[in-house]
């Protein structure tokens, strides 16, 4: 028998399960393995995020998509960042950006130097020293430069798209490369009877699909991973209660933002997110601090414009599944779990799922220890993303309203706990070298929340204040005429031929 | 900034030896002019030394930068001499031999790790396809420069040494100017609440400081009070000598496994140093196989302290762990003791904060570095005498079994957070020992096969090519320290 997996099936056809098919009908491309993805058109998608991280790129890059059509396909614009505006305080405003924050000096980062000269009265903020965050300001955009002396290289960038688009794009590209979409759904589930593997699964119109190895994208509900292996969820209500969600499109109003923007209110957050051709908004919240009605008032009297559409309401339960993957099914997406989308990582992390299964990609053995150091991995980044997320609902002074106190008062993950104290401290960042957001990343929503440490590096004294004085000003000069040379988002997008042209949306679908 | 507690101002190192020269040169050279810097000799068992090995790790070169301590001061005032890695030969059972080098990224071709190709094609090494490798075997050097040859560039190289010699290139770096040496030496030390209330010199005088960095060896002089539990029982003496030679030997250490245990020849400027490492029950054997008396020996147990820092006494090198010397492991965590202390230095007498994130940080280092020591005694066999039974008694800690099992298996690198050792040493070390990857990453068959192989093909004979125009060590090392001599001059 041979020992190399052959089929491959993959159900449900949303971003996770486009995105996967994508990337395995690339990697394998030309080796004997069979590809199939069952979607059902009745099943709608989710859409988990339209948001992404820079990461996508390398995604992208790898299968050799050409950045301007898939652009102009998505309806994507350019993100330098998240800008969160209500977190620290009602008022407050921050940019969390893709990029650092002034130069290392001896290995000692630049802000360490910046809370120097803030005891010393100075007064320029941190942020003027980053420049994704000056340009997001200007509503400016180009690509970061190769040359690494320079300050334009000092950013990486994501994209805000429409998120079944992308899966549409994908899903052309898949079948280009010979990956089979099956319509239907599935309405059993045969399990070996001594292993207890998924041998196949049989479909609302009859068909019986079998393969060796079974990917399931198929949404909250599990299907294969829960429904028929119970494999199990780790509930983490208990850190991040919020359990739905509401969205909703409406015309675009202003000048087109390189960021997507998150607002804290009372009871919940909403996001804003940027296309070419319309904003994407919704409103994450908790049902027992505030009702579905509430939210669709607070949602729809906070648009920039008209509605184009009605709320779409969603329910979900914060965690993991136990086993990310378990016998021969590998859940990928939010099968896999589901964190909030206030860091943009729902499609990080089905990218990381993906690139972790073709690191592991099994045999027909299924050797246990591929599965143990998969969910390794992914649990540990899950675990990361939480403690990440969790941090903007903690690290503040907002005390209006239940949502709020309810966060005051909680116990930390220990993770998260010891980062913080490390932050209070000495405004040292505990580093990791597996996890999306590195330390840059931290810094920004713990300043930008006004969490001020109470020391900094001690190395940071060793020079002389008048040079550095000097040193920070030339930086912030430095970054000042990088914005000025910079081009403007949207005519940015036109000059590298990534406009789509598409006609803004306007409401009542004229 | 911090009103926790009155300011962490003053600093007393304790310990004379290598731990003790390089953490007061770097702290002389990075701490801010406001910190008052003591250096108080421990004579006590000083030649414990000999158990931070003949070489460093290649971070050598930027951390003595940070200590003020520049290359060409090294390479004048030491005996240091530049090094490939280690050259293992007669290594367990199957007298295994293979370089232990240094090297940047193997090359990634279709998003695969280089050695599934080799795989692919049932190549069995590695060692053809490392320039630090190819260069090590020919006894040649010259620094891998980014605007030199290409091939080059990917190599790695850190320093032959001997820690005696090499640690005062550190006492003459201009910042101790700042250090205020004691005179005396430490008798004995006052406890309080805090920690150490006070240091007992030789003459009875008290020093007294805010905070104490222990650098007295595996006495542990000062954190022994405050922390006497050691984890470990595997008892090891280490022997050295230095002969003099007319010509600098090889840019590599030769180790040779041994029943006793195991013995290295480390070329360095104007002799050779032997170090001879055993089991304390094979003494007989191991001194005769020495050759001639040592000039210097300790014995040492192997292992951790429970903590590195209590109160306010942090141990820094063989004060709170000993690692055996096989590899590079003890500079490496040495070096990291050391940046860990200057990125924790307290503001205040309040410093639980910056203790606890020390030893958690150096607890992990520790146990990374040990895992990579453990695996040079698995895949046996191995000779059944006291050295090699007692190192394999110590037990294989989890994530060990994890890197094995997942190397051995389908050839992945299972990596921890920021270890010490990276991607390329586990993967040399795993080809080394005989770990070979049972199959191959699938991705790899994507790519053509004659293309490939002619790739794999050139990039040998490339490397072989560049080695044979390169100088001897001898000869590099004798006109850069006549160029060095001269633009010092």
């Amino acid at each position: 028998m041979r020992k190399e997996i052959e089929s491959v099936c993959i159900l449900g056809g949303g971003t996770a399960g486009w995105m996967t098919a994508a990337a395995l009908s690339h990697k394998f491309h030309g080796l004997p393995l069979s590809i199939r993805l069952i979607e059902s058109e009745e099943i709608g998608t989710v859409g988990v995020g339209e948001a992404t991280l820079p990461h996508i790129r390398s995604f992208n890059n790898t299968l050799n998509i050409d950045e301007a059509t898939l652009m102009k396909e998505t309806e994507a614009t350019f993100k330098l960042g998240i800008e969160f505006c209500n977190w620290g305080r009602i008022g407050d405003r921050y940019l969390h950006p893709f990029g650092d924050f002034g130069p290392n000096v001896n290995g000692v980062p630049f802000y360490h130097f910046w809370l120097r000269l803030r005891a010393l009265g100075d007064t320029s903020r941190l942020d003027e020293y980053s420049l994704p965050v000056m340009l997001a300001e200007s509503t400016r955009f180009k690509f970061p430069d190769t040359d690494y002396s320079k300050i334009e290289s000092t950013f990486r960038y994501a994209y805000q798209l429409d998120a079944g688009r992308y899966a549409r794009f994908l899903r052309a590209y898949s079948e280009r490369n010979g990956v089979v979409r099956t319509e239907g759904k599935v309405v059993e589930t045969t399990l070996h009877p001594e292993t207890g593997f998924v041998e196949s699964v049989k479909l609302d119109r009859g068909e019986v699909v079998r393969a060796d190895l079974f990917v399931d994208c198929s949404g909250f509900r599990g299907v294969l991973i829960e429904q028929a292996l119970k494999a199990g969820y780790e509930d983490w209500s208990c850190w991040l209660p919020s359990n739905s969600a509401m969205a909703v499109a409406c015309e675009g109003r202003g000048p087109l933002t390189p960021f997507t923007r998150a607002t804290a209110r009372k009871s919940g957050w909403q996001w804003r997110i940027p296309l070419q051709h319309r904003v994407g908004n919704g409103f994450v919240y908790c049902n027992d601090f505030v009702s579905d009605d509430e939210v669709a008032e607070v949602l729809l009297s906070n648009l920039e414009g008209p509605p184009l559409t009605t709320p779409k309401q969603l329910r979900f339960k914060t965690g993991r599944r136990r086993y990310f993957w378990y016998k021969n099914v590998v859940a990928i997406g939010l099968s896999g779990g589901f964190l909030e989308p206030l860091e943009s990582t729902s499609i990080h992390l089905i990218q990381e799922g993906i690139t972790e299964l073709i690191q592991l990609f099994p045999t027909k053995e299924f050797h246990p220890a591929d599965i143990d150091e998969y969910n390794r991995r992914m649990g540990l980044n899950f675990e990361r993303v939480r403690d990440f997320i969790l941090l903007h609902y903690v690290a503040n002074q907002r005390d209006d309203g239940e949502m709020w106190l309810h966060y005051q008062n909680m116990k930390l993950p220990d993770s998260l706990q010891e980062k913080i104290a490390a932050w209070m401290t000495r405004g040292l960042i505990i580093k990791y070298e597996f996890g999306v957001f590195l330390p840059p990343s931290w810094i920004s929503v713990l300043l930008g929340q006004n969490l001020f440490p109470r020391g900094y590096d001690r190395r940071a004294d060793a020079a002389p204040e008048q040079m550095l004085v000097k040193n920070a000003a030339d930086i912030r000069n430095e970054v000042r005429a990088a914005v000025r040379k910079t081009p403007d988002h949207r005519t940015f997008l036109s000059q590298i031929g990534a406009a789509s042209g598409t006609a803004p949306l306007v409401a009542g679908g004229a | 900034m911090n009103t926790a507690g009155p300011p962490v101002e003053r600093i007393a190192v304790c310990g004379g030896g290598l731990a003790g020269h390089l953490t007061t040169a770097t702290l002389a050279s990075q701490l801010p002019p406001s910190f008052q810097i003591a250096w108080i000799d421990a004579p006590s068992s000083p030649d414990s030394d000999v158990f931070y090995g003949s070489l460093t790790a290649p971070s050598a070169y930027t951390f003595n930068l940070e200590a003020g301590v520049s290359e060409p001061e090294l390479l004048l005032s030491t005996n240091t001499a530049f090094s490939w890695g280690t050259k293992f030969v007669h290594w367990g059972g199957e007298h295994k031999s293979w370089i232990q080098c240094f090297h940047l990224p193997f090359p990634i071709v279709g998003g695969v790790l280089f050695h599934h190709y080799l795989k692919r094609f049932g190549v069995d090494e590695l060692e053809p396809y490392l320039v630090s490798a190819a260069a090590a075997n020919r006894g040649v050097f010259a620094h891998p420069l980014q605007d030199g040859p290409p091939i080059l560039s990917r190599a790695e190289y850190a320093y032959q040494f001997d820690p005696f010699s090499y640690r005062e290139a550190f006492a003459a770096s201009p910042h101790m100017r700042r250090v205020q040496r004691i005179e005396g030496h430490l008798e004995g030390v006052e406890r309080d609440e805090r920690g150490i209330a006070a240091l007992r010199l030789s003459d009875g005088r008290l020093h007294t400081a805010d905070l104490y960095v222990d650098c007295t060896g595996t006495q542990a002089r000062l954190l022994s009070h405050l922390c006497d539990t050691f984890a470990g029982n595997r008892r090891l003496c280490a022997a050295s000598n230095h002969r003099a030679t007319d010509r600098l030997g090889a840019p590599h250490r030769t180790l040779t496994g041994a029943e006793f245990g195991w013995q290295a020849e480390t070329p360095l400027q104007r002799g050779t140093a032997r170090l001879t490492v055993f089991a304390p029950e094979s003494q007989t054997d191991a001194l005769r196989a020495h050759g001639e008396a040592p000039q210097r020996s300790a014995e040492a147990t192997i292992g951790s302290r429970a903590a590195a820092w209590v109160g306010n006494c942090v141990g820094i090198g063989h004060s709170a762990w000993v690692i055996e010397p096989v590899t590079h492991a003890p500079m490496l965590l040495l070096h990291r003791d050391i940046e860990r202390l200057l990125s924790l230095i307290p503001f205040s007498t309040q410093m639980d904060f910056e203790g606890r994130e020390f030893n958690r940080q150096s607890s992990e280092d520790y146990v990374h570095a040990a895992i990579f020591n453990r695996a040079l005694f698995e895949t046996p066999p191995f000779a059944d005498t006291p050295y090699w039974r007692a190192a394999r008694e110590e037990a294989v800690h989890e994530k060990l079994t994890q890197k094995l099992v997942q190397f051995d298996h389908r050839g992945v690198l299972v990596t921890f957070d920021l270890e010490p050792f990276n991607q390329e040493d586990w993967t040399i070390l795993h080809y080394g020992m005989g770990r070979r990857p049972s199959r191959h990453d699938r991705v790899a068959d994507r790519a053509p096969e004659a293309e490939l192989r002619n790739s794999l093909a050139n990039m040998k004979r490339n490397i072989e090519n560049l080695v044979k125009q390169m100088p001897s060590h001898h000869d590099y090392m004798a006109r850069l320290l006549g160029y060095l001599a001269q633009n010092r001059s």
